[in-house]
């Protein structure tokens, strides 16, 4: 062959990769496909139509366990219309006919609390994917932090004064341990700074420093009466510990195995989380939503049958809610009863009282 | 007219001096065709590593416990290989044909990907055959630049093909979250542009690179015996080689992979992690720019003595990674240190085993020297992760240090020898 010819082969070939990556994304820039693939799409269609708030079941469930106002706010799952994908709702809990509020800021986590929000979003500063967005009481963003990593946990302490983020991080494309590690990052409400990184906190378990490669943080819950104190997950050598951290002293002791996610209830005395279970003998271990009484630290499985993946949220002291696939459930925090849907289409509960 | 004479004299001089710019390009072409081979094949697969995680955990719906156990078939697939495909393009003088089956079977998995959708085994497979096609590709690869090149441009040669390399495992990231921003959420585009660019860069190699028959440099009355097994084995034979082999296992031995060194620094950096990303990026353009002239300082100034500097450089980073704080003027210094150490050791390595290695055993000879680093490689790594676990990241910096001092030291009493030979 002669190399005139390999130079026209060669030019050929670039044009039609060329045209070929041109029109590809071309056409997918104008269908984005927004809504992941992989999660049950059929059970949604049916019931994301009417777009409505809390659910009548929800509503009747609500009224027996003495829940009567308040508001939840989380990420409105509209497949009907991706526009809306994402989008930070609010809806009253307890009231009929009611329907969703939809905000302006598209987020893939959200917490609000007393007046404050953080909004884990797409998009972010250079070579960053994702960014946390301090909110005000109406959603807008006060402060803008570029996250390292795949949103997962927003929390904010009952003042207002720090919130708290969980990221996967994804690391670089070399051999790394741990490369999914989390990075759990506490922020200063007020000026949108990070503050502290829960990695660089001393941590003890039974009294012995934790200094481990292998150690990852998340899912942060902040103490209801003193927002300086919080409970945490630490997972390090195959195991998860809850522990409970202090801000000021940098400092923070493993409690109890096996928790994840952990929830303070609004009165401070029992922590809703996810428990890795075998429900029985030879089946994989799965995240079964539990509840740990701190003061005798008996354990309670609650009503939910399946498996859960999501820091839950109180609603008033007997009830709590959590995100399962594309719809937030509700279910009595003593173990009883049985779960109910209490927003369709939807993930990433907040409840305002 | 004496004076005419002098400047006569002087343009003589300069004449010589800018003779070699001005005659031939700084590399042969074929070294220059395959960076850019490497260059687009690195963007491709640049551009799929970087959002796989994002893919895997985030649209598929793996968690994260799944994901490092693909991860770690990742890793794991390529070493086997390499040793194999060294030895076939030997055995037949087929280099480019070799490498081509690993680029080629590269970027047909970037379809895979397309394809096998959210099957979580599929996906595994893939991804394992990927990693089998950078194994394939980098001996004969490697052998076909230095068989390429004389003996005395090796440096920078291998400087080039990294430098170009390494460009494209820069601009692959950039690309795929610019591609995110236009179209949020498709990672099919992703992968299918990846694979055109695969494609773009197998077409060089296919079309334009050539092998280098080794017969032609032989006497035709002169026959070889065809490369055996045993004529590859018998490579050990050679003390030179052998020692190069033995530094390259002793100094891996004592080197921490690089996800240690972000973690350790990491935790040294305190809580601005954001800027971590900086430090990767930060490292790879160190690299990328200092790969040719440390190449040419290696060629100039003896590839012994500038591997030796860059282990040295490394020895510098770990002692870093022992303060208790590490500050923005403290990063810079270890992207430096870090960068500087990969241009002064890949390639170089590379450029040191070439000369020591008969041309019909070269790529066999290249897979045993790059093998042997990156299973040592492994070993440290695991050594490295266990002692922190037990005896906290401080005392593993140290032990660290002091192994690192140890194999080089061993490198500065062997590396005479090696060094008179390669050197030569």
């Amino acid at each position: 062959m002669l190399e005139s010819h390999r130079g026209r082969i060669f030019a050929g070939l670039v044009a039609v990769c060329a045209l070929a990556a041109v029109a590809y994304l071309l056409v997918a820039s104008h269908a984005p496909q927004i809504a992941p693939a992989a999660t049950k799409p059929a059970h949604v269609a049916t019931r994301v139509a009417t777009l409505e708030g809390t659910t009548a079941d929800a509503r009747r469930f609500l009224a027996a366990n003495g829940v009567t106002h308040g508001t939840i706010v989380f990420r409105d799952l509209d497949r009907h219309d991706t526009s809306n994908w994402g989008r930070i709702a609010t809806a009253p809990l307890a009231t009929a006919g009611n329907r969703r509020l939809l905000g302006t800021r598209h987020c893939e986590r959200v917490y609000v609390e007393s007046g404050h929000g953080l909004c884990l979003a797409k998009g972010g500063g250079f070579g960053t994917l994702y960014s946390t967005e301090v909110l005000d009481a109406h959603f807008n963003v006060l402060h803008r932090i570029a996250l390292g990593g795949i949103p997962s946990r927003a929390r904010i302490s009952r003042d207002g004064r720090y919130g708290a983020t969980t990221t996967f991080v994804s690391g670089h494309s070399y051999l790394t341990p741990g490369k999914f590690s989390t990075q759990t990052l506490l922020i200063d409400m007020a000026n949108g700074k990070a503050i502290a990184n829960l990695e660089r906190f001393k941590v003890t378990i039974d009294g012995t420093l934790v200094d481990k490669p292998d150690v990852n943080f998340w899912g942060v819950t902040f103490s209801p009466t003193d927002s300086n104190r919080f409970y945490a997950t630490l997972a390090t050598g195959g195991k998860t510990h809850l522990i409970e951290g202090n801000i000021a002293q940098r400092t923070a002791r493993a409690l109890h195995t096996n928790v994840e996610c952990p929830s303070l209830s609004p009165d401070g005395t029992r922590i809703a989380y996810k428990k890795l279970v075998a429900l029985a003998p030879g089946t994989p271990r799965i995240w079964h939503l539990h509840v740990l009484d701190l003061r005798t630290m008996k354990d309670t499985a609650l009503a939910e049958p399946g498996a859960i993946d999501d820091q839950a949220e109180w609603l008033g002291n007997k009830v709590v809610v959590y995100g399962s696939g594309e719809e937030i459930k509700a279910v009595r925090a003593d173990g009883t009863g049985q779960p109910v849907e209490l927003v369709a289409a939807a993930d990433s509960p907040a409840v305002l009282n | 007219m004496y004076q005419v004479q002098n400047s006569q004299a002087l343009v003589a001089v300069h004449r010589r001096l800018f003779a070699r710019g001005r005659t031939g390009p700084l590399v042969a072409r074929t070294v220059m065709l395959l960076g850019l081979t490497s260059l687009f094949t690195d963007i491709s697969s640049e551009m799929v590593s970087t959002v796989l995680p994002l893919y895997l955990v985030y649209t598929v719906g793996l968690s994260p416990i799944a994901y490092g156990f693909i991860d770690g078939l990742y890793q794991g697939a390529g070493a086997l290989v390499r040793v194999a495909s060294g030895f076939l393009g030997d055995r037949f003088g087929r280099h480019k044909e070799v490498a081509a089956v690993g680029y080629g079977l590269s970027a047909f998995c970037k379809l895979g990907f397309l394809a096998a959708g959210g099957v979580v085994g599929a996906l595994s497979a893939i991804i394992v055959l990927d990693r089998t096609g950078k194994g394939i590709r980098t001996a004969p690869r490697d052998a076909m630049i230095s068989l390429s090149t004389p003996k005395e441009q090796l440096g920078t040669a291998f400087g080039v093909h990294r430098a170009l390399d390494t460009t494209g495992a820069m601009i692959g990231p950039l690309l795929a979250f610019g591609m995110l921003a236009v179209a949020p959420g498709r990672f099919d585009a992703i992968f299918f542009v990846s694979f055109l660019i695969a494609l773009v860069g197998l077409g060089i190699l296919t079309l334009f690179v050539q092998n280098k028959r080794v017969d032609e440099a032989v006497g035709e009355e002169e026959t070889r015996p065809p490369v055996s097994l045993r004529s590859a084995a018998g490579l050990m034979k050679s003390k030179t080689f052998s020692i190069v082999v033995a530094l390259g296992f002793v100094l891996g031995l004592a080197t921490m992979s690089d996800g240690f060194v972000y973690v350790g620094l990491q935790h040294r950096i305190g809580f601005e992690t954001r800027f971590l990303p900086l430090l990767y990026v930060g490292t790879s353009l160190i690299y990328m720019v200092l790969a040719v002239p440390v190449g040419k300082l290696a060629d100039r100034y003896g590839r012994m003595i500038v591997f030796g500097v860059g282990y040295s450089l490394l020895i510098l980073l770990y002692a870093a990674m022992l303060l208790p704080n590490v500050g923005p003027t403290m990063l810079v210094v270890c992207i430096l240190l870090f960068g500087t150490y990969y241009a002064a050791t890949d390639g170089v390595l590379m450029a040191l085993a070439s000369p020591l290695l008969p041309e019909e055993t070269r790529g066999s000879g290249l897979a045993l020297v790059t093998t042997g680093t990156t299973v040592a490689r492994l070993f440290g790594s695991l050594a490295f992760g266990a002692l922190w676990t037990i005896a906290g990241l401080n005392a593993a910096v140290v032990v660290f240090i002091v192994a690192l001092a140890f194999a080089l030291g061993l490198t500065a009493v062997l590396g005479r020898r090696v060094a008179r030979v390669a050197d030569a």
